[in-house]
C-alpha cells in the first residue's frame, strides 16, 4: 500500500514538472540596445507574455559592430536563436545555406500589409518578415541655400540643379562645401552610390540575371556625375564625419538616413532642415533601400510560437510604438505608415515617399562579393588616379566571374 | 623517484592540456582547414589540396596585401631601429632631465595601439595638426586628409608605428649599452680612437644580439600588423596588410576559413624564412658592420 502511495505521488510530481516546463520558451536575437529603444522592446516582449502566458520570450542583444559574425557562428554551430534580427543584406546568404525556415505559407495573408518583401524573397520563397525600413533621402542646408541665393521653399529635383546649387555653396567660402561625400567606407560607400546609379536607370544585372551590367553607358555616366560631385565641392569623410560637419552647419547636401533625425533631436541640434527626394535625371529619382527582417532559424521547435511572436512585433501599432521611440521614418507596415505620426511630418513625409521609389540590392548569397566587387569600382574612381569607366569594367569581370554572368 | 616523476607529470599537466588545447590543436587544424574550402555556413566541407594557395597568388587582394606588408617592414624596420638606437645613444649619456626624457620616449609603447591610432587618426585629418604642420613647412597635404588617400595612407600609418615602436626599442638598445664595459671604451680613446670609430669598433658589434634580438621581434610585429590598419581604414586607400586580409576574408562578412587559413600559412612560412635569414645574417661570424 505503502509503495503505492509512493508510486502515485512519483507520477503527481512528474505530472506537475511537466506541466510546468509546457511553456514554450523563444529565443530572439537583436539588435536594439540604445536606451531610447530597448526598454519599449522589452515593454512589448512583456505585453506578449502577458497576453501568451504559454510562450516566454528570452532576449539577447547584439551589436552591429559584431552581430553578423555571431549570428554566422551561432547558426554554423547549430546554437541558433528560434528568432534572428537580419539586415536585408544577410538574408540570401543564411536562406540559401537552409538556416532559416520558409514562412512563405505563413505570411500569405500579411503579404499586401507589409512593404519590402522583396528583400526576404529568395528563389521564390519567404525567409523573413519586413520590420522596419531604411532609405536615404536628400538633406540640405536650408540657410546655407537661402545664403546662396535660393527661395526658402527651392528644392533641386534634377542632377543639374543638384550640382549648381553644390557648386554655388560650395563658393560662400573656405569653409562650406556643397556636398558630402562618403571616403572609402566598407558596406557604406556603394549605398550612397547606388542611388545615383539607378536613379539614372542602370541595373546591375539584367532582367533575366543573365548579363552583368554594372559598366553600362547608363552607369557610367551616373558614376562620372557622382565623382564630379565629389571632385568639384565634396567633403570627403566617414558618414559620421559628414553628418558632423553638415550639423555644424559646413555642407550643403548630404545623402542620408532616418538616423540623422535622431542625431539632431537627441543633440539638440540647431539646423535649418531640407529634406527631399533623390533627385533624378528625371524626378523623383531612386534611393537605396534596406531594412531589418526578423526570421525564423530553421531548426526551431518552437516555430509556431516563434511566428506569433512576429506577427505580434511587425503589427501596425507595434512598430508605430518603435519608430515614435526610436524616431524611425519607415515602419513596413502600410497601416503604419497612415498614422497622424508619419502623416503630420513634412521631412518623415519624405522617407515614406522615397520609400516606395527606392530599390534594394540583387537577394543573392553572393552579394557580399558583388558589393566589394561595386564598392571597389567606386573608390577607385572616385579616389584613384584612372578614368572613371575603367574601374567599373573591372568590377564586372570580377562579378562575371563570381556569377558566370557575361 | 618514480613518483616524484608522476607528481611532475601532473604538475605539468593542466600547462600541457592548455596548450595542446588551445594552441597546438588550433595550429594543426588550421594547417588542415588550409587545404579545404571550409566556410562557416556551408553543410559540406572539401578537400582541395593545394587549390587556395594556387588560388592566393593570383588574388589582386592578397598579392595587394603582401606587397603593402613588405613595404611596411622594410620601411618600419630599418628606421625604427636606427631611430631606437640613435635615442638610446642620446638618453645614455648625462644630462639635466634624462629621466624625463627615457621615460617621455617609452610611454607610447605602454599605451593602447587602439588609443593611439585614434589620436593619430584625428591628427592626420584634414585640417589637422599633421597637414598643418606639412603646410607650414611648404608640403601640400592631401586635399582629404592623410587617411584618405592612397599615396599616404599607409606612410602615415608607418610613421605613426615607428613613433610608437622607437621608445620601446630604445630601452632594450639602453640595456644593451649599459652592458658594454666602460674599459673599452678606455682602451680605445688611448688608442686614439674618436666617438665615431668607437661607435662603428665598439658600439655596434658589441650591441649584434641586441641588435639581432630586436630586428627579429620587430619584423615578427611588422609582418603581423593588423589593429592600426583596422582602426584607422579598415584596408581601404591600398593599406590592406596580410593578416587584415586574414582577418576580412575569414573572420568577417565572408567566412572563407579555408582559403583565410591558406593566407596565414603562407605569411607563417614568410616571416619563418625572415626571421631565419635574419638569425643567420647575424650570427656570422665576421664583423656585419
Amino acid at each position: 500500500m505503502k509503495s503505492k502511495v509512493f508510486i502515485a505521488l512519483f507520477f503527481a510530481f512528474i505530472f506537475c514538472f511537466s506541466s510546468a516546463s509546457a511553456k514554450t520558451t523563444i529565443t530572439w536575437w537583436q539588435f536594439w540596445t540604445d536606451p531610447d529603444i530597448k526598454p519599449v522592446i522589452e515593454s512589448m516582449v512583456s505585453d506578449f507574455e502577458k497576453a501568451n502566458p504559454d510562450i516566454k520570450v528570452e532576449l539577447t542583444d547584439l551589436t552591429w559592430a559584431n552581430g553578423h559574425e555571431k549570428i554566422a557562428i551561432a547558426f554554423g554551430s547549430s546554437t541558433g536563436p528560434d528568432i534572428v534580427e537580419l539586415g536585408s543584406d544577410w538574408i540570401a546568404e543564411f536562406a540559401s545555406n537552409g538556416l532559416l525556415k520558409d514562412v512563405s505559407s505563413e505570411i500569405a495573408p500579411d503579404s499586401s500589409q507589409l512593404q519590402g518583401w522583396g528583400m526576404s524573397t529568395y528563389q521564390g520563397k519567404v525567409y523573413a518578415q519586413p520590420w522596419i525600413l531604411g532609405t536615404r533621402v536628400l538633406f540640405g542646408n536650408r540657410d546655407l541655400l537661402n545664403k546662396a541665393g535660393y527661395d526658402p521653399d527651392w528644392v533641386p529635383v534634377k542632377w543639374n540643379e543638384l550640382m549648381y546649387a553644390a557648386k554655388k555653396i560650395n563658393r560662400l567660402g573656405k569653409n562650406y562645401y556643397g556636398w558630402g561625400s562618403n571616403t572609402a567606407e566598407k558596406h557604406r560607400l556603394y549605398k550612397k552610390f547606388l542611388p545615383f546609379f539607378w536613379s539614372n536607370d542602370a541595373q546591375i544585372f539584367s532582367d533575366d540575371g543573365k548579363y552583368c551590367l554594372i559598366a553600362s553607358d547608363k552607369a557610367v555616366y551616373a558614376l562620372t556625375f557622382y565623382k564630379q560631385l565629389n571632385d568639384s565641392c565634396g567633403y570627403v569623410d566617414t558618414q559620421r564625419g559628414i553628418e558632423d560637419a553638415f550639423l555644424n552647419g559646413k555642407i550643403g547636401f548630404i545623402l542620408s538616413g532616418d538616423w540623422l533625425l535622431k542625431r539632431i533631436e537627441k543633440e539638440h541640434r540647431k539646423i535649418n532642415l531640407m529634406a527631399t527626394l533623390m533627385p533624378g535625371q528625371k524626378f523623383p529619382g531612386k534611393s537605396f533601400l534596406g531594412g531589418e527582417f526578423l526570421a525564423i532559424n530553421a531548426a526551431s521547435k518552437n516555430a509556431d510560437a516563434a511566428q506569433k511572436f512576429i506577427k505580434y512585433m511587425t503589427s501596425p501599432e507595434n512598430q508605430v510604438k518603435f519608430c515614435k521611440a526610436n524616431r524611425s521614418a519607415n515602419p513596413s507596415s502600410l497601416k503604419a505608415q497612415q498614422d497622424p505620426y508619419f502623416k503630420s511630418n513634412v521631412i518623415l513625409q519624405a522617407f515614406i515617399k522615397q520609400i516606395a521609389l527606392a530599390k534594394h540590392p540583387p537577394v543573392d548569397p553572393d552579394w557580399v562579393y558583388i558589393e566589394e566587387a561595386i564598392e571597389g569600382a567606386v573608390e577607385d574612381a572616385l579616389f584613384g588616379d584612372g578614368l572613371v569607366a575603367q574601374p567599373l569594367f573591372e568590377a564586372k569581370e570580377k562579378i562575371d566571374k563570381i556569377k558566370h554572368t557575361e | 623517484m618514480k613518483n616524484a616523476r608522476t607528481v611532475a607529470l601532473l604538475l605539468a599537466l593542466p600547462w600541457v592540456v592548455t596548450f595542446a588545447a588551445f594552441w597546438l590543436f588550433p595550429v594543426v587544424y588550421s594547417l588542415i582547414v588550409g587545404f579545404t574550402d571550409a566556410q562557416l555556413l556551408a553543410h559540406e566541407t572539401h578537400w582541395v589540396g593545394w587549390d587556395n594557395f594556387r588560388a592566393l597568388f593570383h588574388d589582386p587582394a592578397f598579392v595587394s596585401s603582401l606587397k603593402n606588408t613588405f613595404l611596411f617592414v622594410i620601411v618600419t624596420i630599418p628606421i625604427t631601429t636606427v631611430v631606437s638606437l640613435s635615442l638610446a645613444h642620446m638618453v645614455n649619456r648625462q644630462f639635466k632631465g634624462r629621466g624625463l626624457f627615457r621615460a617621455g620616449y617609452f610611454v607610447p609603447s605602454i599605451t593602447s595601439m587602439v588609443v593611439i591610432a585614434l589620436i593619430f587618426t584625428n591628427l592626420y585629418q584634414r585640417g589637422g595638426y599633421v597637414a598643418m604642420l606639412a603646410s607650414m613647412v611648404g608640403f601640400t597635404p592631401p586635399q582629404n586628409g592623410f587617411l584618405f588617400d592612397s599615396h599616404t595612407a599607409l606612410y602615415a600609418i608607418m610613421a605613426m608605428d615607428i613613433w610608437m615602436a622607437a621608445g620601446y626599442y630604445m630601452l632594450i638598445f639602453l640595456a644593451g649599452l649599459k652592458s658594454i664595459p666602460d674599459e673599452l671604451y678606455e682602451a680605445a680613446e688611448l688608442s686614439g680612437a674618436g666617438k665615431i670609430r668607437q661607435f662603428f669598433s665598439i658600439t655596434l658589434p658589441m650591441l649584434k644580439p641586441v641588435a639581432l634580438f630586436i630586428l627579429v621581434i620587430n619584423s615578427i610585429k611588422s609582418f603581423q600588423v593588423f589593429v592600426e590598419i583596422f582602426v584607422m581604414t579598415s584596408g581601404k586607400f591600398d593599406t590592406s596588410t596580410a593578416v587584415f586580409f586574414v582577418y576580412d576574408t575569414g573572420l568577417t562578412t565572408k567566412f572563407q576559413f579555408g582559403y583565410a587559413s591558406a593566407a596565414a600559412y603562407v605569411l607563417f612560412v614568410i616571416i619563418a624564412v625572415f626571421s631565419a635569414a635574419q638569425f643567420m645574417l647575424l650570427r656570422r661570424r665576421q664583423p656585419l658592420w
